[in-house]
């Protein structure tokens, strides 16, 4: 978004900032022709936060996130795709509903993702067969949908993501805030984190819920926006 | 020589006139060089090895099928549902927003969001539109999230099913019609035309739920696409322009001689003896499409 003159700032939170915010259900009343900057804290499908996106995008404007990467982020396979096509280590992972077939690539202990888009649950670890058919289960919503599981070989960590700077003071899992921001654009998030060897990984992406967001965190979002806006811009 | 990946769930094979298209397709490639393959959820980490892929089993972004498309196209393979056309078809918000926009011809259709559902904006509605309207789940496929409402109590109970899941839903004229007519498109050429009949005493072409027994589906009558009226496939290949290149199926009323576009969907159907029934040719074009 380099090279943009303004920016319109929706979002659905109160931020610290003397920039104009726009609630999203006026925005999406209205035709403005801006680039947008939609600070949201869920860009789920469907969502009020996708459709300011949408809004935007039929509008024919610039927008931050597109739908497309809000899609994506939260779709874990894809995630990891992107993420590491765009050099961000990731963990090896196997997308299945079948117990069978993770037992097959990895050993115990496993750490299992939901595919499915409808929870803000985050992850399972796994240590034994059993435990693995119960987390499967539920996190498929009984074999509806795929889920994503990953070998434990660390520590799972999770950190908050404000526009691509990490809530952890780490460089590892900064540099992975960084990309996975670069990547997808997703000003909010919740990222979580295998550290194996002194190593960060990607793990899975989220949207965090409005309770998550402390008041310090309230100060870095609004900080940043109030910076996008001076500079009339993205970098 | 393409490789090409189907990729399919279970319940594609539970008709047998769906399972006869999938082995068509299969025929068609094999006889045209190429290799096709049926590749289940399970076997995601195959695509790879992949020149295209054809998606077959029900897309949504929600959905698995969302997530092959979206990987194969990372990959540079060729893919048909391509993952935005999945995203612009799957979103009845979506793909009405974009009609709009482009001026589609279209059923008149409002939108209407979960913070401004009062009292005072149903009664507009019900003047603008009159009675009954048809309310949509931006997610509905067969028919399934279509409802007819009528007074302030129906709409309700069914607007707030409907926001469960989305946060703005579809108001609609009512436009009932005999049959819905169905265009089949690929890359921007008409491919076959149906009609698709609605059941006796129905307004939907179908309460039709794949891998469930219990449906009541419409008649499909088949036409050679030469035959079909000009106009129709004007504004079928006019509203799949706005979404893209890949395969759709579009469903268009015929009201007072006008066409109006209901959807267009991406992955349409394909029954053996159905929508091939005065068209052959169509699984042919497709893999050569594919294989391109
Ligand atoms: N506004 C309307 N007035 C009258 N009939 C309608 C209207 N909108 C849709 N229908 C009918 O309802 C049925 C389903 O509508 P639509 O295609 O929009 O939903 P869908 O869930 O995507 O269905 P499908 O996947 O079966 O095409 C179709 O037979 C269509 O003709």
């Amino acid at each position: 978004m380099s090279g943009a003159l303004c920016v319109l700032v929706v979002s659905n939170i109160d931020l610290k900032t003397n920039v104009a915010v726009t609630k999203p259900s006026a925005f999406l009343k209205s035709s403005v022709r801006d680039c947008i900057l939609n600070v949201n804290n869920d860009y789920r499908y469907m969502k009020l936060g996708y459709y300011v996106s949408l809004h935007a995008e039929i509008l024919g404007n610039k927008v931050v996130p597109t739908t497309e990467n809000a899609v994506d982020a939260y779709r874990l396979p894809i995630l990891l795709v992107r993420a590491s096509k765009n050099n961000v280590p990731t963990m090896p992972y196997i997308v299945t509903d079948s117990v069978k077939q993770i037992m097959a690539e990895f050993k115990f202990p496993i750490v299992v993702f939901a595919v499915n888009p409808f929870s803000f649950e985050g992850y399972y670890v796994a240590k034994n067969r059993s435990a693995l058919y119960r987390v499967v289960k539920s996190l498929s919503m009984n074999y509806r949908y795929a889920v994503c599981a990953q070998p434990l070989n660390g520590e799972m960590v999770s950190c908050k993501s404000f526009f691509g700077r990490s809530n952890i003071e780490d460089a590892s899992i900064g540099e992975i805030a960084e990309k996975v921001y670069k990547t997808f654009n997703i000003p909010i998030c919740k990222l979580h984190i295998q550290y194996v060897d002194g190593k960060a990984h990607l793990c899975s992406l989220q949207p965090l819920e409005m309770e998550e967001i402390s008041p310090s965190d309230l100060n870095e979002i609004s900080k940043t926006v109030s910076r996008f806006s001076e500079k009339g811009g993205f970098d | 020589m393409t490789r090409i990946a189907c990729f399919v769930e279970k319940y594609n094979f539970s008709y047998s006139e769906e399972a006869g298209a999938l082995q068509n397709f299969k025929r068609a490639a094999e006889s045209m060089g190429h290799e096709f393959n049926f590749m289940f959820r399970n076997g995601l980490s195959e695509i790879p090895k992949y020149d295209a892929v054809f998606i077959r089993a029900t897309t949504d972004p929600l959905y698995t099928a969302y997530v092959v498309s979206k990987t194969a196209w990372e990959l540079g393979l060729k893919v048909v549902d391509d993952p935005e056309s999945i995203r612009v078809c799957a979103n009845k918000v979506h793909q009405y927003r974009l009609f709009e926009k482009y001026d589609v011809p279209r059923i008149p259709t409002l939108f209407l969001n979960k913070e401004e559902f009062h009292h005072r904006t149903i009664e507009e509605i019900f003047e603008l539109f009159g009675k009954p309207i048809v309310l949509k789940a931006p997610y509905t496929s067969f028919s399934k999230y279509v409802e007819k409402v009528a007074c302030e109590t129906s709409f309700r109970d069914v607007a707030k099913r409907f926001f469960r899941r989305s946060d703005f839903i579809v108001v609609q004229k009512f436009m009932p019609s005999r049959f819905d007519w169905r265009v089949g498109v690929l890359n921007n050429q008409v491919l076959y035309v149906c009609k698709y009949m609605m059941p006796k005493g129905k307004w939907k072409h179908g309460v039709k739920r794949r891998g469930k027994p219990s449906f009541i589906w419409g008649r499909t009558v088949s036409l050679k696409r030469d035959n079909a009226p000009q106009r129709l496939k004007e504004v079928a290949l006019k509203a799949c322009s706005v979404v893209g290149k890949g395969l759709y199926g579009v469903d268009i009323k015929e009201v007072n001689g006008d066409y109006v576009v209901v959807e267009v969907n991406d992955n349409p159907s394909i029954y053996s003896g159905y929508e091939d029934y005065r068209n052959k040719d169509i699984y042919e074009k497709i893999i050569k499409y594919l294989t391109e």
